[in-house]
């Protein structure tokens, strides 16, 4: 339930309005009946100060003036005041008609006015217990605690039976709950309200990011009609969406040109031996027939190992282990290596170093990324061209260049040179060998590293290829 | 009945030209487009065959090139693309049929046999004229029952004639489309093929089936 964010707000929302009704409640509560006792109080202490005053005490002792104005309230049996004088030792002077055969309890005498809450024959009674005092003591005495001590004077005892008051008060209390109770369902209705038209939006983009699939990946939110404060969630959805898009765009086109680079070497496989087998053929023909079988069978081998070394690049990056590599050794091997090809077509290839070109990066891929540019670089040479390789440093960047005297690349191809299967001029490709993924393969690896790989070329002259690898070999997010 | 054949492949093209070639076709073969393009605006093709993914000038450049220049030979594009998408373009460009690579060579030539007889009076792959009955699959040809022994340029000549029944075919024409174009065209050596067909055919019947039209060609009718 409250994974739900509507849930989440309208609980806050209720413990918010918890957290200040209740004590608000509470509060009302007691400052009424606070005014209410303290006028009860203020008016039972009058009451006994008037009854002090008809107690005229001579020597040890005590008469009661009773009057008949004050007795009025007190003397009618159903009279809802009450009265009672008593000693401090406790024993009882004088009381009330009102409280027929019961008696106001003793006080704790440790004020000079002391108020009870009773219950007196069932009903809720205000009660103070008031010494009275001899003449000149008093005022002392008032402030001194422990006037009981003494043993003389009086305790006028006046109570009030306070039930209507104390059920106003209840009442109050009780329309005090049942408002607080009904402004936090109203609330919490409301919260309910507020949180589904604020979230909304929410729905709106998500019902939009649902409806998004591979069959429809161009379809976006529309930005300009949803919330400032949701803005950004759907223009970083759209991003990521261009991103799939684009991925998915690129995944199938790869998958096409896979396809159409395999299916024409297959072709060539099944039409001839197809061909062959539809009747009895000399040697000489067999041998023929096999051999373009061969070559064919040759060229999807080279194709699908090319394939597979891109997936591995584009899938497994986080698997592949990086260690600090000397780029000079790694290119030293890949021209070493290549040496035999260059040889045959009398390529000389001159290498220049700068500073401790060491980065921080997978070995087997950099050989692979500078065995395919110098293979390129000698393959689309002119016999007996050259290839210049310089390594330097730049910031905390390792810059190679790879300069050949070849045919060059025309300004319309340069841009696609790295799309896999791309092939400059397919019918000479043919003759120099090479499946369009050698590009491509750079162009991951580099990646891989953080880095970046460009190409400037003129045709008659020469291409170079520029490859800045990062010292730390950051990888960046494609 | 003669073919051209545009792929850049060449291995591919090599293989379909031979085995079209055992197959009784004259065959021609184009591994670049322009090259295909010349061809198929200059050379007399009974079919075209071809790739869509050429270098230079791609395979549906000139399909609408030779489309739009009026020629109604048909086409059977042949490539290795196989989305819903490359076939409805292929065949919205013009094409007459579309085969996918890897193809069976059998499913091609059943395909180009069905692209033949389109144009022509004959729609299945038995022509019948009179009593004679001429195979387009097994290439056995008979008349009356009897089955007539020819070589397989001999066939062409009468396959060509067949399908081209109850019309005159020029002398050129004939070796226009049973010669690829590198042969060295002598009208004479087709009144030696046709005397040989009539040897072997007509020769000890009382109807005779190859007519000669004075000044014009052969034609041959039931």
């Amino acid at each position: 339930m409250l994974s739900s964010i509507k849930a989440r707000i309208v609980t806050f929302y209720l413990v918010f309005l918890i957290a200040t009704l209740f004590p608000l409640g509470v509060f009302l509560y007691f400052s009424l009946s606070g005014i209410v006792y303290d006028s009860i109080d203020s008016s039972l202490l009058s009451k006994a100060k008037a009854l002090a005053t008809l107690v005229i005490e001579d020597n040890d002792e005590t008469e009661f003036n009773s009057s008949d104005e004050i007795m009025s309230e007190y003397n009618s049996p159903n009279a809802k005041s009450f009265f009672q004088i008593r000693r401090f030792d406790g024993t009882v002077i004088e009381k009330s008609t009102s409280l027929g055969n019961l008696e106001l309890p003793f006080g704790s005498g440790e004020k000079r006015a002391d108020f009870k809450t009773i219950l007196l024959n069932g009903a809720p009674t205000r009660l103070v217990n008031f010494h009275v005092l001899e003449d000149g003591e008093q005022e002392d005495k008032a402030k001194a605690p422990g006037i009981q001590k003494k043993g003389d004077g009086l305790v006028v005892q006046c109570a009030e039976d306070i039930r209507e008051q104390t059920t106003l008060l209840q009442n109050y209390g009780l329309v005090l709950s049942l408002s607080i109770f009904l402004v936090m369902i109203i609330s919490a209705l409301g919260g309910f309200l507020i949180a589904r038209k604020a979230l909304a939006p929410v729905k709106d983009i998500s019902e939009t990011v649902g409806k998004i699939s591979e069959s429809n990946l161009s379809e976006r939110i529309t930005a300009g009609e949803i919330a400032k404060e949701l803005r950004g969630l759907a223009v970083s959805f759209n991003r990521t969406f261009d991103r799939l898009e684009k991925s998915f765009e690129r995944q199938k086109q790869f998958t096409a040109d896979a396809s159409h680079e395999i299916r024409t070497p297959l072709s060539v496989i099944l039409s001839q031996s197809e061909i062959t087998l539809r009747k009895e053929r000399t040697s000489e023909e067999y041998r023929n027939a096999l051999t373009s079988i061969e070559g064919a069978g040759r060229l999807m081998s080279e194709i699908v190992t090319k394939l597979l070394t891109v997936a591995r690049l584009s899938t497994d990056r986080l698997e592949l282990t990086r260690e600090n590599t000397d780029l000079s050794a790694i290119i030293r091997k890949a021209v070493k290596l290549l040496t035999p090809l260059a040889d045959q077509k009398g390529v000389s290839i001159n290498m220049t170093v700068g500073e401790h070109p060491v980065i921080y990066g997978v070995r087997a891929a950099l050989l692979e990324l500078f065995v395919n540019i110098v293979d390129n670089a000698i393959r689309y040479n002119i016999p007996g061209g050259e290839i210049d390789i310089s390594i330097k440093k730049e910031k905390s960047s390792i810059v190679t260049e790879i300069r050949d005297t070849g045919v060059g690349i025309a300004e319309k191809d340069l841009d696609q040179v790295f799309d896999r299967f791309y092939r400059v001029d397919k019918s000479r490709s043919k003759e120099i060998g090479g499946v369009g993924l050698g590009l491509s393969i750079c162009d991951e690896i580099v990646k891989l590293h953080g880095g970046r790989i460009g190409i400037r070329s003129q045709v008659g002259t020469g291409t170079t290829v520029c490859v800045h690898l990062k010292e730390d070999g950051n990888v960046t997010q494609i | 009945m003669r073919v051209l054949i545009v792929e850049d492949e060449k291995s591919l093209a090599d293989v379909i030209k031979k085995g079209l070639e055992e197959e009784g076709y004259a065959v021609d073969v184009a591994y670049e487009g322009e090259d295909g393009l010349f061809m198929a605006e200059n050379e007399p093709s009974d079919l075209i065959i071809l790739d869509i993914m050429l270098p230079i000038v791609d395979g549906m450049t000139i399909l609408r090139r030779i489309r739009k220049a009026g020629i109604k030979t048909p086409v059977l594009m042949l490539t290795a693309r196989d989305t819903l998408m490359d076939k409805i373009s292929g065949l919205d460009s013009g094409a007459d049929d579309y085969l996918t690579k890897p193809f069976q060579f059998e499913e091609l030539l059943a395909r180009i046999r069905a692209l033949l007889r389109r144009d022509s009076e004959v729609k299945t792959a038995v022509i019948e004229i009179g009593d004679l009955a001429i195979d387009m699959v097994t290439h056995q040809v008979k008349r009356a029952g009897k089955e007539i022994m020819l070589s397989s340029r001999e066939y062409s000549l009468l396959e060509y004639m067949a399908v081209n029944r109850n019309r005159v075919v020029s002398r050129t024409s004939i070796s226009e489309h049973i010669y690829d174009y590198a042969f060295d065209l002598d009208s004479n050596v087709i009144d030696v093929f046709i005397n040989r067909i009539r040897n072997k055919m007509d020769k000890g019947y009382e109807a005779k089936l190859i007519h000669t039209v004075r000044g014009a060609g052969y034609i041959l009718k039931g």
